[in-house]
Order: structure tokens, then C-alpha cells, then sequence
């Protein structure tokens, strides 16, 4: 029975060699297993079958952007991956209270980072005494100094500031409102946010420098204008809105001389301010966003002193204050109304010498020119605007009258733009001063306050 | 600051990528101060805030250019009072408005338009006497684990411990998400452990139960030490630190995070940084 047993086990393992043999008799001539085709493929290539694996082919790997999307490699020894780990395994979070629990730091860069690397200019001044233009660019948080005649060359990709002020000491940041003393050129830069302050730099001053001067203003902060005759010092402040009226040497902690604000006011997000001494009058432009206020808090207001439910959105408008108004005091009038063509105006300037008042209009791409007489739902004397001009989203404005000039600091291309004073309609600027290449977007990202992700169109989406 | 807007990007967008649309301009009724922003799926939404108008604005989800809002919440009847921030629920139909100007929550319908009333208000003001925290802004809505976390900022007491940088949005409280009148929370998330201060918009992963927080630490501060985004569980409690967090430093370029979403497909957070006026993508598998 065993020797039976033998004997099958013999011829099953002979059979298998049998086969095997077979096989490989008609697979060698071929070349391949994969048959005749891919055997001619190969032979083409100057290649022979041999039965064995054989380089057929490199193609390279698609090559890896240094900030695109891919998993870090960490070593395994790494404590901080490890504790990753450990954390990854629990299903769900569960409960701890106290204080025993260590953090997990992880150390990682950022996959992909959204940033516009140039200048966003947004507020804009001549200094004439000293031939240069200065910009306030909101992006990268630098007042930059140009020559007046500066003018970027179509093929330039830039033109470089003569000086920069830049850096965590001088305290600008989302730094919105500007003005250049006539005198001796210093410059006057207003934060907007929650550094809340005014800081004042020497004409010369460049670099990570600390302010000469600085006094404290409320959060949003934005425009300003000084009388000069009187060294008054006058700043808009979005909400509460407020004008707040200064000594132009303010420092520290120093109060305001006098406030205009007040649910009589019509102040509804106010944004530029020009001053026409000649006539004793402050213009102000407004976004038309607005609430009430309660009584009885007439200097400095706060959040908590609305009344809720009682905002509304008005039309914007400029409106027209006697230049010693203070307190809950009326316009004396209203530019307002949908033949004045504003949307969302900013900063404006008043040509006391021609009695023009101009807006720089950033929702509707225009400058916009008004008397300093008119009032109501009047159509502007003028209009800039048209592809030609390059004004986009223009949120400064300068009449340089010593030149017959007008300066425009667009933040929707990177660029400020120079045209004659009274140019009107579709014209092209005189000169340019561009801070990014000719096509470059400006992404206009300031203050992200936060940000969502559409699960739908796989995009994030960014307000300011 | 000068210009007010929402910019719409692809999600793989880096660098200096051009926006896919922008919604801006006087339609619009948009204003600066949108300290948090949502996206709805259900309904293909977008909400924010109009803080100066006291107002809530839901566009439609492809909204581009100066295109005005589909809905707007505002009148007398909404108590609506500077409302700088908000959450929607799509699981329970809500939008939530937490009003550090009137210490409370008000909760309204996701569909609510015009001058209409809140749903709930919760109540969380100090002067209700059950906690020394009144709400700050930061909401997230947890409608897996029904609870519903804000942001708070500690009212002065000599007893409890204050932060370096003073008192101002320090504190996480976990309510019931239905809670409303002058409910108490369910936990208090707080102490100098946390490393919490001046928290800006929080996010929820409900799948986890984490509670996602971005951190600037100091607004007044250009460039502050100790920012960061942290991950606490919404079953915790007391001086924990987070359980996991990228601090802001050179190495990862994070300087002053703002905002904060949550991209559970790619398992992604995007952060907001109003120093760098930038938008950064970390990827996160720990919370997803």
C-alpha cells in the first residue's frame, strides 16, 4: 500500500515537471508571455526576448511644486508625529478637564499660501514743495516715496520707491489715511484697525523706524484732513460714526478738541474728509451703512451705545458740515441721490482754489468731481472713468494744484495714476506708477476678518 | 480698511492667483468687519454679517460682481445690535448671531428675511450672574453632539485668573445647542494653559467633536507672539491646552490668524492672516 502510495506521488511530480517544461518551450521563441505583438514591440525598440524582466522604458515623475499639495514626510522617531499618532487613534474626542493634557505643536508649512507679493495703493498725497508722491499701500503695510514724475515704462516691470517706511516698529498697519504737512513734509499715516493710532514721520525717515510722533484714535479710523491756519487735525471714524477734531500736534493720549457725531448728524459710515477753510466747510463722504445711537453719549461712542434694530442702509452721500460743527449737529447739505453716481466713495479731496470737490468712487471704478456749492441729487461736473483711464477701484484721491495735477491710488491694479486736473471722460493717465508687473492682478485681500470654504465649487471664500 | 469685498478662489489657488469672482460695491450692502462668513450647501448660500447697518445678508452661492443679496435680515422686530459674526445650522435650519453688544445669541431662522424676530435668544451676559464670560464674537454650531460653542470675553473679577494681553476674548463656552434665555454652559474652556486670548473665528468638526480656534493674541500688537490655531474637544473642560496646534512662527509662515475653515474632504484648514493679508492652507488628518 505505501509503495502504491510511492509510486503516485512519482509520476504526479514528473507530470508537473512535464508541464512546466512545456511551457517554457513555448514561451522562450516568443519572447514574451504577453505574445507575438508585444514581442515585436520590443524587437523594434532593439530589444530581445529573454524571458526575464527588462527595462522598456523612463519617464520621468511629474515634478513636485515646492509649495504644492503633498503629505510631509516625517521621521518616525518623530515625538510630535508620534503623539499625532496616538491622539489619531481615538475615535472621537473624548472628555479631559484640568490641566494635566500636553499640547501637540505641530511642526508643518503652510501646503498652499494665497498672497498678493506687491503694493496696494489706498491712500495717496503730493508733496509739491518737495516734488515726490506718497503712497500708502495697504498690502504689505510700507508708505512709499516716489518722485513726482516718476513713470513706469509699459516693459518695466515696476518703479522702485525712492524710500520706504516699513515694519512692526513704525506702526503702520492697514494704514488707509494720509496727509503730508505742507511745511516740512511730514507724513501723517492713519491704522485703521486695532492698532488705533496716528503716526507721524519725518520726511526723511525710511525703514523699520519708529514714528516721530503718534496719538491714539479709535478703531476705523480713516480719513484725514488738517486746516493749517488753525492746526486742526480732522479724522472720520466708520462706527461709531464720528469726526473727531484734533490739535494737528496731538500726541499720546491726547482728547479730541471736539466730536461731531450724533444720530442728527448723517454721518453713515463715513470714509474721506476734505476741509475748505476759504469757505469755513468739511466734506464727508458715506457709505450709507448706519444705525442709531442711544442719547445721552455724545463724546466718543461706543458699540454697546446702539440701539438694536435700528440700522439701515442709506444711499452714500457726501455731506457738507460748517468747519467748527461739533456735537449732534445737522448738515448744512446732502449731495445724495442716484444721479451723483456714487457708490461706495472714499477718500475725497476739495480744490479750494477751484471749488471742486473730488471722490475717488471705488465701486463704480470713477473719480468723481462736484462744486463745493452743490447739493442733493446732482449729476458730478465730471467723470473719470473708462478702460482707458486705468482706474480701478480707486480708494485715493489728490489735486495737486501747484502742478494742475491729479493723483489717483487705484487698489485694483497695483498702480497710481496721473492725469491733468480737469481730465475728464475715457482718457489715458499723463504718467503711471506701477508696483507689479503690467497684468498682474491685485488681489485686494485686507484685513481677511475670516474665511469659508464651498464644499460645492471647491473654493474659499475671502471677505475683507 | 480701503475696500471692502468678498474674493472668490479656486481652492488650489497659491500666490498671486487672480480670484475666480469678487463680490463688491454698493448693491451688495457689504461692509468691513465680516468677522465670519458661511457657507451653505444645502441651499448653495453664502452669509455674512453687515455690522454698521445691523444687518444679516445671504447671497446666492455663484454670487459675483455687484450683485445684491438674495435676503436680508434688519428692522426693529431682529434686535440685531453690531453683529460682527454668525454660524448657520443646515442640519436644524438656523442662523445663529452672537452680539457681544447686547451679551446675547439671537437665533433665526436660515431662511428669515426682512424685520422679522429671533427664534431663541440666549442669553449669556455677566450680568445674569452664572458665569463671568459674555459672548465675544467666535460661534460654532455642533448639530452631531447638539451643542453650541461661542466665544467669551471675561467680565473683571480680582478671583479669576486674566490674561497678559487683558481681557478680551479668552474664554470657550459650550451650551446646549437649544439653550436660550439665561441659560448656563455646559463647560467653560479657560485658564492660562490654554494660551488663549483675543480669539477670532472658531469652526466646529462635528465627525470629532474638535473645535477649531484661530488665535491673534493681541489686535493692538502688530506682531504679536502666541498666535496660533488650536483643537480642543467639545467634551472638554477647564485650563486644558489644546490637543493639538500650529503655532504662528517663521517656519510655517503664520503670522496673525484670523479666520479659520475647516475642509473635511481634503482634510485641510484654511487659515485667514490679517497680518500677512493672506490665505493659508495647512493640511490637518488629525481632526478629520
Amino acid at each position: 500500500m505505501k509503495q502504491a502510495n510511492r509510486l503516485q506521488r512519482k509520476f504526479a511530480a514528473a507530470a508537473l515537471i512535464s508541464v512546466l517544461a512545456a511551457t517554457a518551450l513555448w514561451v522562450l521563441p516568443a519572447g514574451t508571455a504577453e505574445g507575438p505583438e508585444f514581442a515585436t514591440a520590443t524587437d523594434a525598440r532593439g530589444r530581445r526576448g529573454t524571458g526575464y524582466p527588462q527595462l522598456v522604458s523612463v519617464e520621468p515623475l511629474p515634478e513636485m511644486e515646492a509649495d504644492g499639495e503633498m503629505c510631509q514626510w516625517v521621521p518616525a522617531s518623530s515625538q510630535t508625529r508620534l503623539a499625532a499618532l496616538l491622539q489619531e487613534q481615538r475615535p472621537a474626542a473624548s472628555a479631559s478637564s484640568g490641566s494635566a493634557r500636553t499640547s501637540v505643536t505641530l511642526e508643518r508649512p503652510a501646503l498652499r499660501v494665497i498672497r498678493d507679493p506687491f503694493p496696494t495703493y489706498s491712500a495717496v498725497a503730493v508733496d509739491a514743495r518737495n516734488n515726490e508722491i506718497v503712497l500708502q499701500d495697504e498690502n504689505l503695510f510700507q508708505i512709499m516715496v516716489y518722485d513726482r514724475m516718476a513713470n513706469t515704462p509699459p516693459t518695466a516691470s515696476l518703479t522702485e520707491p525712492k524710500r520706504v517706511i516699513r515694519g512692526p516698529a513704525t506702526q503702520v498697519e492697514f494704514n488707509c489715511g494720509l496727509y503730508i504737512d505742507p511745511k516740512n513734509g511730514d507724513i501723517y499715516s492713519v491704522s485703521n484697525d486695532a492698532l488705533r493710532t496716528v503716526a507721524v514721520f519725518s520726511r526723511n525717515a525710511r525703514g523699520n523706524v519708529r514714528p516721530d510722533r503718534q496719538f491714539s484714535v479709535p478703531i476705523r479710523s480713516y480719513g484725514i484732513a488738517v486746516a493749517e491756519a488753525s492746526e486742526e487735525l480732522f479724522l472720520t471714524v466708520q462706527a461709531p460714526p464720528m469726526v473727531l477734531v484734533h490739535h494737528k500736534y496731538a500726541q499720546g493720549k491726547d482728547k479730541p478738541l471736539r466730536v461731531l457725531t450724533g444720530n442728527k448728524t448723517g454721518l453713515a459710515d463715513p470714509h474721506g474728509i476734505g476741509l475748505d477753510t476759504t469757505n469755513g466747510l468739511i466734506f464727508v463722504s458715506n457709505y450709507g451703512n448706519v444705525a442709531e445711537y442711544k442719547d445721552g453719549r455724545e463724546l466718543l461712542r461706543r458699540d454697546e451705545d446702539t440701539v438694536p434694530g435700528s440700522g439701515k442702509f442709506e444711499p452714500p452721500s457726501i455731506a457738507v458740515y460748517p468747519l467748527k460743527a461739533s456735537g449732534n449737529a445737522p448738515p448744512l447739505r446732502t449731495v445724495q441721490g442716484p444721479n451723483t453716481q456714487l457708490n461706495w466713495p472714499s477718500h475725497l479731496y476739495v480744490d479750494e482754489k477751484h471749488g471742486e470737490v473730488y471722490v475717488a468712487n471705488d465701486g463704480d471704478d470713477s473719480i468723481l468731481v462736484f462744486r463745493v456749492t452743490d447739493s442733493g441729487n446732482v449729476a458730478p461736473t465730471r467723470v473719470l472713468k473708462g478702460p482707458k483711464t486705468q482706474v480701478q477701484n480707486p480708494a485715493g484721491v489728490f489735486v495737486d494744484t501747484v502742478n494742475d495735477e491729479l493723483v489717483v491710488a487705484n487698489m485694483g491694479n497695483h498702480r497710481a495714476t496721473v492725469y491733468h486736473r480737469t481730465a475728464q471722460g475715457d482718457t489715458a493717465p499723463i504718467r503711471t506708477i506701477r508696483a507689479a508687473a503690467d497684468g498682474l492682478p491685485a488681489l485686494q485681500i485686507v484685513n481677511p476678518g475670516s474665511v469659508a470654504y464651498d464644499t460645492k465649487r471647491d473654493e474659499l471664500l475671502v471677505p475683507n | 480698511m480701503a475696500h471692502a469685498q468678498i474674493a472668490i478662489f479656486a481652492r488650489l489657488a497659491k500666490g498671486g492667483d487672480a480670484p475666480q469672482r469678487v463680490i463688491f460695491g454698493q448693491a451688495t450692502k457689504l461692509n468691513r468687519n465680516m468677522h465670519a462668513i458661511r457657507y451653505g450647501r444645502t441651499r448653495d448660500e453664502i452669509y455674512v454679517t453687515n455690522q454698521f447697518a445691523q444687518a444679516i445678508l445671504t447671497f446666492r452661492g455663484g454670487a459675483n460682481g455687484q450683485e445684491p443679496p438674495l435676503r436680508i435680515i434688519q428692522g426693529p422686530k431682529t434686535l440685531l445690535n453690531n453683529p460682527g459674526t454668525l454660524e448657520i445650522d443646515e442640519v436644524n435650519n438656523e442662523i445663529l448671531v452672537p452680539q457681544p453688544a447686547s451679551e446675547n445669541v439671537l437665533v433665526f431662522p436660515l431662511t428669515a428675511n426682512g424685520d422679522v424676530p429671533p427664534l431663541r435668544i440666549l442669553r449669556a451676559g455677566h450680568k445674569n450672574g452664572w458665569t463671568p464670560a459674555r459672548p465675544a464674537g467666535g460661534i460654532a454650531v455642533d448639530p452631531v453632539h447638539n451643542v453650541l460653542v461661542i466665544v467669551g470675553t471675561v467680565v473683571a473679577n480680582d478671583n479669576v485668573w486674566h490674561t497678559p494681553h487683558g481681557d478680551n476674548r479668552e474664554s470657550l463656552l459650550i451650551f446646549d445647542r437649544l439653550a436660550q434665555g439665561d441659560a448656563k454652559p455646559l463647560r467653560v474652556i479657560r485658564g492660562p494653559n490654554t494660551g488663549m486670548h483675543t480669539i477670532r473665528q472658531i469652526e466646529i468638526q462635528p465627525k470629532g467633536g474638535w473645535i477649531v480656534i484661530s488665535q491673534m493674541t493681541a489686535g493692538e500688537i502688530a506682531e504679536p507672539e502666541g498666535t496660533f490655531v488650536g483643537v480642543w474637544s467639545i467634551h472638554d473642560q477647564g485650563d486644558l491646552p489644546p490637543r493639538w496646534k500650529i503655532e504662528g512662527k517663521p517656519g510655517n509662515g503664520m503670522k496673525k490668524p484670523h479666520g479659520i475653515a475647516l475642509d473635511p474632504k481634503h482634510k485641510e484648514v484654511v487659515v485667514a492672516d490679517m497680518r500677512l493679508n493672506a490665505i493659508l492652507t495647512f493640511y490637518f488628518p488629525e481632526i478629520f
